[in-house]
């Protein structure tokens, strides 16, 4: 029986072709993007799911005075872990990791950069699974001066040499001296954590032990199974009322999150520095819905077309019946149809994934495959989904053709009448009411990127390039920028300890208004070298610059205005300019010497923090910024390399331009963008797709009305209009009912950001326009080949 | 056979009831040869496929085999159909994207026979049409004579009691017609097949061993020869 109802579904695939193409194509597109966002779905999950169970990483609610918010932080102090363990029985294990970027390691006569070095606990193990290759891992990281390393640094270092017990220095400031006890493999790519080398915490650190109130590191507990988190937190208040001095306390609320959750689930929670790669969870379901709005649309062509075409086949099934077909039988059949389809269209869209993803991967940065082999529940997952597709999109026609009499279908006289035309009416326009509302949603957040990237930030950005610093090359800082001024091709060079485009550090200052009492209070700092503020055309609003006597270094403070407003805030009426003189700063040592107008220092998403900027050359910077004349930049590049081979020979020499900083700032919501946008492209390829298959229908069954149209006088333009007309009004009544949800959502979106687009109607409009006109180009081809038909022939034949 | 009593079908249009068929009883024996003649419009048709189950009735008793079918529901009406009944009709109504061999074997696979046993039916069959070199061919390559030959093959391979036929040689010429209506002959004669046939043709209603007249859904007449 199913050779039979293969043979039959084989040779009506073949003979209507473009109808089975268009369902084949719509169908393999829409799997295809399904899959790609599966794939990306599970590698989301997949991050951090290789270490065991009951693992939490300790976060900050942060509440000092001064700042705009309490705000959430990945940060903990060094004594918390070790008093936390001790006093709570929850706690089974505890690791801190404190982390080093950039470290640089020498061996003879080699050294090398390492993008992250981890101090970490001797229990690092007990709660993590990362693999040891060869060697004693734990004797790294419990013995001081030992160092485990990753493969790919043990190569870079030692190349084919045996790395055990060789001896590693730290090259930089101070004389750390480490022997290879172990080499690790490299960390997993779907790993928050990613690290270079760790070595032991307690060993090195030891000044910091007992510092409450520096928070500098990540801490991660391993729980007791079962051990109830909620019950845990409501202990933190009565834990830090106890260690911390005076009202301290007040300032933190302590939180924990499950491992599993802080990849996808910590978008609110800042200063998250090892989280690599960190998605929002709600960007990932947002593509999951929208992959399957698009498959959703591919299967509501299949369910048009076959219903409309439902003619071709009546004759069959009043046949069928009327030599023995019972309804279930044919019903089945007719399904066997669709899910053959759709394992055809699997094939192609297997192919198309293949095709996509080294796309997707260089999109997102990540190391998605297609794990067709690797992954024995990844086939049947998706062969059972193409069924189900094919069940979906197949049931209702496979019911409707089923049901047709033999007695009616053998005279000829079929119903696809009104009641089927409404209901197809109903889903082309539920398919581009989608479609539409994906592109009203892909013009908003393209806009509101440009938006973002385009807005001045109250900074010149432009022409700005970065070099780090570390504590050897800092020194040289001064000789550097008197030989990089001396070139024409070099506007400006200034330093400071942090670059533009991020959350800052935050520090505690002191303040004194006139003779009011001190107020302690948190602030953002940025700490600069004296030039700063004209080097990136940063404007004073009140007061004047720092000066560049260097017995004022450290003494001067410049605040922003959002700042100003926090200080003045219990001195209603006293106007910005009193701030000038006040005393403010570290131990209220320094005075206000400006205020400046309030910059974007950190993305768009955020409101702009109270701020502070402090001329301090003595604490060594870590970043130069050099703004080079605009026209000229490879030569100006090429100089300031040049210039820095010869003061720092023995340091490589690392830039990056402003620009491109803030390009990866905003990476996430240009990968939120992009993978809109072309979800939203397929929407609407896919249901233009089904138009242009239902036109085309249309324009056949309607042969002889147009052949007697065309002999009683109607024009071409009169047909177009006729075959066209019907298929815009759906597009339209899809606009308006996809206006108002996209207005709806786009608001909530762009809630997000503290500063964005307002919602206009232009884009509306020419959304609107646009998709009449594909779906008019769409309609057009057939609409035009049926008018200009001859009629004789169209009325012969008959 | 079966028996149909005080059977009527109308249609509902505006208040009035508008007969089809208007209260026929008639009963068939097995072995008969029946030819049902009347002109356009008298309800033939709507009569052949009531008895075929293909259309029900909207008042009246229809027993098949001693089984009640007015009271059955579809299901079971279906399984007496496909045991009992064969179809052949005007228009041939092959199935255009199967083979001769295929349509011969299609009522085989609703009645779950098996696929060896489906081969040497059709192969039997194909012999006895003398159409065993056409058997890959589609419909479409096939003279109209041929195709019922093929409609004519598929309503016998599941060996059916009663054979119905809604003017099984309208399409055909004469010769071709001849031929249809000599073989009935010989299934009623030699096959022990009932047969009911629906035809304009007062020749090929002679074939039968009784012909009912129709008008305006009533029999006009009936003879027995």
């Amino acid at each position: 029986m199913y050779k039979n109802y293969f043979k039959v579904a084989w040779r009506n695939l073949w003979k209507n072709k473009v109808s089975s193409v268009i369902n084949i194509v719509g169908l393999a597109v829409g799997m295809a993007a399904c899959i790609v966002i599966l794939l990306f779905v599970s590698y989301e999950k997949s991050f951090d799911s290789f270490h065991g169970e009951n693992i939490v990483r300790l976060n900050e609610v942060q509440k000092w005075p001064g700042l705009a918010a309490p705000q959430k932080v990945a940060l903990s102090m060094f004594p918390m872990a070790p008093a936390i363990k001790a006093e709570f029985p929850e706690v089974k294990d505890y690791t801190r990791i404190k982390w080093d970027d950039k470290y640089q390691f020498t061996y003879n006569e080699k050294r090398i950069f390492v993008p992250e070095v981890f101090a970490v606990d001797p229990s690092f193990f007990n709660i993590f699974n990362f693999k040891v290759i060869k060697g004693d891992a734990l004797a790294a990281i419990t013995k001081p001066n030992s160092i485990a390393i990753t493969e790919e640094t043990a190569q870079k270092l030692f190349g084919k040499e045996d790395p055990i017990g060789k001896i590693i220095n730290h090259y930089g400031g101070d004389t750390l001296k480490f022997t290879v006890t172990a080499v690790m493999a490299n960390v997993p790519k779907n790993s928050q954590l990613q690290f270079d080398a760790l070595y032991s915490l307690p060993g090195i650190h030891q000044k910091w032990m007992d510092n409450w109130g520096g928070n500098w590191l990540n801490t991660y507990f391993k729980m007791s199974p079962g051990a109830d988190l909620k019950s845990f937190e409501a202990k933190m208040p009565g834990f830090l009322k106890k260690h911390l001095n005076g009202d301290g306390w007040k300032y933190y609320e302590l939180f924990y999150l499950p491992l599993k959750d802080i990849h996808a689930g910590s978008t609110d929670i800042g200063l998250d520095y090892l989280n690599f790669q960190k998605f929002d969870q709600k960007s990932t379901n947002l593509f999951a819905i929208i992959a399957i709005i698009v498959l959703v649309i591919a299967c509501v062509n299949f369910m048009n077309l076959s219903t409309a075409r439902s003619a071709d086949r009546a004759k069959e099934v009043g046949i069928r019946k009327s030599i023995g077909a019972n309804r279930p039988q044919l019903a089945l059949q007719f399904l066997g149809e669709t899910i053959l389809l759709s394992l055809l269209a699997l094939v192609f869209a297997i192919i198309l994934v293949e095709l996509a993803l080294p796309y997707v991967n260089n999109l997102s940065l990540r190391g998605i495959s297609l794990p067709v082999f690797s992954q024995p529940l990844f086939l049947p997952l998706i062969l059972v989904g193409t069924i189900l597709v094919g069940f979906i999109s197949g049931i209702y026609p496979a019911l409707f053709l089923s049901s047709f009499k033999p007695v009616k279908v053998l005279k000829g006289s079929v119903e696809t009448g009104k009641n089927k035309g409404a209901l197809r009416n109903v889903l082309v326009v539920g398919q581009f009411t989608s479609a539409v509302f994906l592109m009203i949603a892909t013009v908003f957040v393209v806009k509101q990127l440009k938006f973002m990237q385009a807005k001045d930030p109250g900074f010149t950005r432009e022409q700005m390039v970065t070099i780090p610093l570390d504590r050897i090359s800092g020194k040289g800082y001064q000789l550097f920028k008197q030989q990089l001024l001396n070139n024409t091709l070099v506007a400006g060079v200034t330093a400071s300890q942090d670059q533009l485009g991020s959350h800052l550090d935050q520090n505690g200052v002191t303040f004194q208004y006139k003779d009011s009492p001190k107020k302690d209070l948190a602030a953002t700092q940025l700490i600069v070298d004296n030039d700063y503020l004209n080097v990136y055309n940063i404007k004073l609003s009140q007061g004047k610059n720092f000066s560049t006597e260097k017995s004022q270094n450290g003494r001067e403070y410049i605040v922003n205005e959002a700042m100003a407003d926090e200080l003045l805030k219990d001195h209603p009426g006293a106007t910005r300019a009193s701030l000038i003189g006040q005393r403010f700063g570290f131990d209220s040592l320094g005075v206000i010497t400006g205020v400046s107008k309030n910059f974007n220092f950190n993305s768009m998403h955020y409101k702009v923090e109270n701020l502070f900027l402090v001329n301090q050359s003595e604490w060594g910077f870590r970043k130069v910024s050099v703004k080079i004349n605009a026209g000229k930049s490879k030569e100006a590049i090429e100089f300031i390399k040049a210039t820095w081979k010869q003061i720092n020979p023995d340091h490589p020499f690392e830039y990056q331009f402003l620009d491109d900083h803030f390009a990866e700032v905003y990476r996430a919501d240009n990968q939120v963008s992009k993978i809109v946008g072309i979800l939203a492209g397929l929407a609407i390829l896919i249901s233009c797709l089904g138009l242009f298959g239902l036109a085309s229908f249309s324009a056949e069954k309607r042969v002889k009305e147009i052949g007697v149209r065309k002999v009683l006088g109607a024009s071409v333009k009169n047909i177009v209009m006729l075959l066209s007309g019907h298929f815009i009004k759906l597009v339209m009544i899809s606009n308006l009912i996809a206006w108002p949800l996209a207005w709806y959502a786009m608001n909530l979106w762009l809630k997000d950001f503290a500063y964005h687009i307002s919602i206009t109607w232009g884009t509306f409009l020419f959304v609107a326009l646009l998709s009449v006109i594909i779906a008019l180009l769409t309609i057009s081809f057939q609409s035009v080949k049926a008018a200009i038909a001859n009629p004789v022939k169209s009325l012969r034949s008959e | 056979m079966l028996s149909l009593q005080h059977i009527s079908k109308y249609y509902q249009v505006g208040g009035n009831k508008n007969f089809v068929i208007n209260d026929i009883s008639l009963d068939v024996d097995e072995g008969e040869f029946v030819s049902i003649m009347g002109p356009s419009g008298s309800g033939k048709s709507t009569l052949l496929n009531i008895i075929g189950m293909l259309d029900d009735p909207s008042t009246g008793y229809h027993y098949f085999v001693d089984q009640p079918v007015h009271q059955m529901k579809e299901k079971q009406r279906s399984a007496l159909y496909k045991q009992y009944i064969g179809f052949v009709f005007q228009a041939y109504h092959l199935i255009d994207e199967l083979t001769v061999y295929e349509n011969i074997e299609t009522p085989l696979i609703y009645q779950d026979v098996k696929g060896s046993e489906r081969k040497a039916m059709v192969a039997d069959m194909l012999d006895r049409f003398n159409i065993v070199g056409k058997k890959d061919l589609f419909p479409a390559q096939l003279s109209g004579g041929q195709q019922q030959l093929v409609g004519i093959a598929r309503a016998l391979i599941a060996k059916p009691k009663l054979l119905l036929a809604d003017e099984p040689t309208g399409n055909l010429n004469s010769k071709q017609g001849e031929e249809i209506m000599e073989l009935f002959r010989k299934l009623n004669k030699e096959d022990g097949v009932t047969i009911i046939q629906v035809t304009h043709s007062e020749k090929n209603a002679e074939y039968g061993s009784r012909i009912i007249n129709l008008l305006d859904g009533r029999v006009e007449s009936s003879k027995k020869f």
